[in-house]
């Protein structure tokens, strides 16, 4: 019973820590399946009362877990639940093993394959639950992204045509080209006057890439390495060095300094909060 | 030369001077004591700083004025009359953007200036360096390249690809035109202004033809194989010498070939592996080339042979910029450490046509890279990242020491960017992406002159408004009630309605706005806050009533004379009656707002206006010119006023019409009609039409040691102005109440706190 004990209480932790495996069971219908039937010799020898604790939170977790795929808010929770089981069992622990007669242990063993076959039950309601939410979510997105798609395609289409109607003209020289600057001296105003502007997304992105690359260009070459370039703090301090009359520094912290510690400073005062959080509701339960 | 280098630090040196540092005002050590503090316990807590200061050491007022006006003893604050509580703001943290693009115009003798949020600004050098037009910029629009042709058409071209013209007389965009080559890096027009050429990131160098209303793509020239960083035509028009990276190339325009390659030494000292980028070329018309690169040299080639002819090594960071004038007897080079170099065509003693480019002077003005310089017959223009335009005069070129002889430097807009809400104690800031509104602190403490009072409510900031869209604000207003805020960019205008209940503000767009309010140059409410006057960019004003939940609309005046000139600049009258409008060269127009119709025009004058004001009860308008000239205007009576005339026949002060920023703001005294309260970056002045107008023989700023000085002394030398340098560089002032003045300053310190990082320079001694 120690050892099983034992096992019993590593799964369940692995279980609610790694959220990571979590998102990936989803995707993997086997695995769970897997998992519950280790789950389920441990349970058959013995201490059924805790096995349901956490085969009841199992399911809760599941519900959560459709909502919530990252497991934020669902990864704290399950943290408590953790520390009280720790407890309960460390006082289960003290008490010597008690004696069970054959025919309650036949009994308790019949009442853990019910309740099994009823989990796995349950966990195949649930996966065909998850599967068919899922379907229905892409078929809305389909249909979500149908409008646009449609009126890209009008928009590709008409622009097509456009640039199909140019361009013999491009292929026919520079004359043609000119032709071309007055089409768009025609179009122009009424662009202006319009609050909007039509371009195909495609161009834009193109025109957006080739802008960005530009501006690296300068940035590297006007401020990137090897440049020799000073902080303004420095520069201001070499002017105050050189004054007669001595001021003090202007910015006197940066606040870009040390930005993985002040993170870090952050994130343990959320852990340390929490502990406390904890701590005080403890003696409630008990 | 040495009488003319001196006129650099005649008497306007007062100004100057004071502009670096700062005159220790008698408050410095209060003054410090307290913003070390804050800074202790708020970090850059400088910008968020609000002081109320009791008393104001500019003025004092002479005891026989009480005896002249009773009415007004009995209200006034126990200070004494001529004392006023200041608010003392530097919490508007607005930083100018960095200058990209320099292009001067020598048939108009206007400078274009173009940022890097792509925002375009003019300069008339001709007028004080008044920034007569301004264009909000665009997002996505960064300018690289800015030209003018065909005489006084304005060009720009930028990273998004297109060639942009704007509307000079509307202040807007004419058109754009994509160049279809990638980014544009370069952009020049042709000696006789009928050609563009701009240089692109695919490396092909493209030919526009500049046609009366629009430009076309004539043919582009053979295609480099780098960017083309830098394009320079040939005076006589036939070859475009085009710098790319590590080389120059010479195109021929007629058959668009290559003619020449020049290679830049890839051996230069310093970084390793770093390429050579020729930042900028210059054509001479005797073949010569030359160019400017990341190296730090200067070098000169001949085209012809393809050689290099002279080398000047000039800085251990790149050069940035070339200009040449059009005698081509000079040029001017900036570095990115901030120095501009001059060049000079120097001819050897032994026979006259022996001549060689000499280095002769540098000039240290800018603290930053300078991006672009430009070369007038008479000065060196530079602008660049710490975002001063300098004009420096060359003291050779300039026969009589005038005022355009004087170093300027330009920082801050010649337009106004706050404005305040009386009543309700509100400064509305305008970004150029965003409306920032503030509610001022408040004080119950009293002190002596001088004395800095404890705030007994910290100054709040109620409310951000972040603008909509690529385009970005161009102009902005708060109603005097402060329940209306208007802002509108160069497409549209927006119009909100807020509401203050207890410590909360409330904000809801006026969503059905008139469809004729698409765009504005200049938004101003009525004093009652029932009006709203919009100047359009077609140079016609809409009058618009303003209720609760609709907008109606009264009326719109036409220009007159048929032109399409924007009027950038308003004022109304307090009492509702009168509406003063000025354009760039047209004169001020005054329209009936009773009865709905144009009233008359002010005879025009040489130099544009700078700020407008009507007076209460009088409603004489006051407008205040770029040459520092003040006029007074009746409106009632369609004539000067008796004083206008006084102060024209005496004549104004040296010292007044030597300084060196347009006054940007006037208001009036409620309670005492002979004042008028002005400013502009460097002081505040109010002018008594009461006290005589001071000679030259007179000191203008004597308002510090008059108060020192006996009663009899006082009197004698007391004049009609009365000036205050204490508040420096300052935005915005205006009166709140009789008693209470708010003062915006924007210390040059924490600009420079925000602006990008400057190239590392040894020092010695540091």
């Amino acid at each position: 019973m120690e050892p099983n004990g034992v096992s019993q209480r590593q799964s369940t932790p692995s279980h609610f820590r790694a959220t990571g495996p979590e998102v990936g069971r989803k995707m993997v219908n086997l695995r769970p399946r897997r998992r519950r039937c280790a789950l389920s010799s441990g349970t058959v020898l013995g201490r059924g009362d805790e096995e349901e604790d956490s085969e009841e939170d199992v399911s809760e977790e599941e519900e959560p877990d459709l909502e919530f795929p990252d497991g934020g808010p669902a990864a704290d929770g399950e943290g408590m639940d953790e520390d009280e089981e720790e407890d309960e069992e460390e006082e289960e622990d003290d008490e010597a093993p008690e004696e069970v007669t054959f025919a309650s242990a036949q009994a308790e063993a019949k009442e853990d394959e019910r309740r099994l076959r009823d989990a796995l039950r349950r966990d195949k309601e649930l996966l065909k639950e998850k599967r068919k939410r899922r379907e229905e979510l892409f078929t809305e997105q389909k249909k979500r992204k149908l409008l646009p798609a449609s009126l890209l395609e009008e928009l590709t289409s008409a622009t097509q045509t456009k640039i199909n109607e140019s361009l013999p003209r491009l292929e026919t020289g520079n004359m043609e080209s000119e032709k071309k600057g007055k089409k768009e001296a025609k179009t122009f105003p009424i662009r202006i006057k319009k609050r909007y502007v039509a371009c195909r997304l495609k161009d834009q992105d193109l025109i957006d890439l080739r802008q960005q690359a530009a501006k690296g260009f300068i940035q590297k070459y006007l401020y990137g390495r090897g440049s020799n370039r000073t902080t303004v703090n420095k520069f201001l301090s070499l002017d105050n060095k050189r004054l007669p009359v001595k001021k003090p520094a202007v910015q006197f912290v940066n606040s870009n300094w040390g930005t993985e510690r002040k993170q870090g400073a952050k994130k343990f005062k959320k852990q340390w909060m929490h502990k406390k959080k904890l701590a005080s509701r403890r003696p409630n339960i008990t | 030369m040495a009488a003319a280098e001196r006129g650099a630090s005649r008497p306007t040196g007062d100004n100057r001077t004071s502009r670096r540092h700062r005159p220790p005002p008698l408050t410095l050590s209060a003054h410090f004591r307290l913003r070390g503090a804050n800074d202790c316990f708020r970090g850059q807590s400088a910008r968020t700083w609000c002081e109320v200061e009791a008393g104001w050491g500019g003025e004092r007022e002479s005891p026989e004025q009480p005896d002249r006006r009773p009415e007004a003893g009995g209200r006034r604050p126990a200070g004494g009359m001529g004392e006023f509580k200041v608010h003392r703001v530097r919490f508007f943290n607005y930083v100018p953007v960095g200058i990209r693009c320099v292009a001067y115009n020598h048939q108009s003798n206007r400078l274009a200036v173009s940022r890097v949020d792509s925002s375009i600004e003019i300069y008339n050098l001709a007028a004080n360096s008044f920034q007569e037009k301004f264009f909000p910029g665009y997002e996505s629009r960064s300018t690289e390249a800015l030209c003018w042709a065909k005489g006084q058409r304005l060009f720009s071209a930028g990273l998004s690809g297109d060639v942009i013209e704007y509307d000079l007389e509307q202040l807007s965009v004419k058109y754009s035109v994509d160049g279809f080559g990638g980014p544009i890096w370069s952009m020049a027009a042709d000696p006789s202004g009928s050609y563009l050429a701009i240089g692109c990131e695919d490396g092909s160098v493209k030919l526009f033809q500049v046609t009366p209303d629009k430009i076309q793509l004539e043919r582009t020239l053979e295609r480099q194989k780098g960017r083309v960083l830098s394009l320079s035509w040939h005076p006589s028009g036939t070859h475009i010498a085009a710098g790319s990276i590590d080389y120059v190339a010479v195109l021929d325009v007629q058959s668009g070939s290559t003619a020449q390659k020049m290679l830049m030494d890839k051996r230069h000292p310093g970084s390793q592996r770093r390429r050579c980028v020729v930042w900028g070329v210059a054509f001479l018309s005797d073949g010569t080339v030359v160019s400017t690169d990341s190296a730090g040299m200067v070098q000169f080639w001949d085209s012809e042979t393809g050689t290099l002819v002279q080398t000047h090594p000039l800085a251990s960071s790149d050069v940035l910029s070339i200009a040449v004038a059009e005698k081509e007897d000079s040029m001017v080079v900036g570095t990115a450490e901030g120095t501009i170099f001059h060049f000079q065509l120097i001819h050897s003693r032994s026979d006259g046509k022996q001549s060689q480019w000499v280095r002769t002077k540098p000039f240290q003005h800018h603290t930053h890279d300078v991006r672009s310089v430009a070369h007038s017959p008479t000065a060196l223009i530079s602008g660049g990242v710490d975002t001063h335009l300098v004009i420096r005069p060359l003291m050779e070129k300039v026969e009589v020491k005038s005022y355009d002889a004087a170093l300027r430097k330009v920082t801050f807009p010649h337009r106004r960017l706050i404005s305040c809400a009386k009543k309700m104690q509100l400064l509305l800031f305008q970004f150029p992406q965003r409306l920032e509104l503030w509610r001022l602190g408040a004080t119950d403490a009293a002190g002596k002159n001088e004395d800095i009072l404890p705030l007994s409510r910290n100054a709040e900031h109620l409310l951000q408004l972040k603008k909509k869209g690529p385009e970005n604000i161009c102009c902005s207003c708060i109603s005097p009630c402060g329940s209306w805020i208007a802002y509108s960019t160069a497409s549209r205008f927006y119009l909100y309605r807020m509401n203050y209940e207890n410590n909360s503000v409330s904000i809801k767009r006026v969503s059905k706005v008139p469809k004729f309010l698409n765009s504005a140059l200049q938004i101003l409410f009525s004093a009652d806050s029932t009006k709203l006057f919009v100047a359009s960019n077609q140079g016609s004003l809409h009058v618009v009533q303003l209720s609760e939940g609709t907008l109606k609309h009264l009326h719109t005046f036409h220009p007159q004379s048929g032109t399409l000139e924007a009027m950038p600049l308003l004022a109304v009258s307090p009492d509702g009656n009168w509406l003063a409008a000025a354009g760039m060269s047209n004169g001020v127009s005054i329209y009936d707002l009773k009865h709905l119709k144009p009233h008359g025009t002010v005879p025009a004058y040489n130099f544009p206006v700078t700020a407008l004001a009507i007076a209460p009860d009088t409603n004489n308008l006051v407008i205040a010119h770029a040459d520092q000239q003040i006029f007074e205007f009746s409106i009632p009576q369609k004539q000067y006023t008796d004083w206008s005339r006084k102060v024209q026949k005496h004549g104004l002060h040296y010292l007044w019409l030597e300084r060196d920023t347009p006054i940007t703001h006037i208001t009036f005294h409620p309670k005492r009609p002979t004042h008028i309260l002005l400013h502009d970056t460097y002081m505040f002045c109010i002018i008594d039409k009461s006290m005589p107008l001071p000679d030259d023989k007179t000191p203008l700023f004597n308002q510090l040691s008059l108060r020192e000085a006996s009663e009899n002394v006082r009197r004698r030398h007391a004049h009609a102005f009365k000036i205050s340098k204490k508040f420096q560089p300052l935005l915005f002032m205006d009166l709140l109440d009789e008693g209470t003045l708010v003062a915006v300053e924007r210390p040059l310190e924490d600009i420079i706190a925000q602006l990008p990082p400057p190239i590392k320079r040894k020092k010695f001694g540091t």
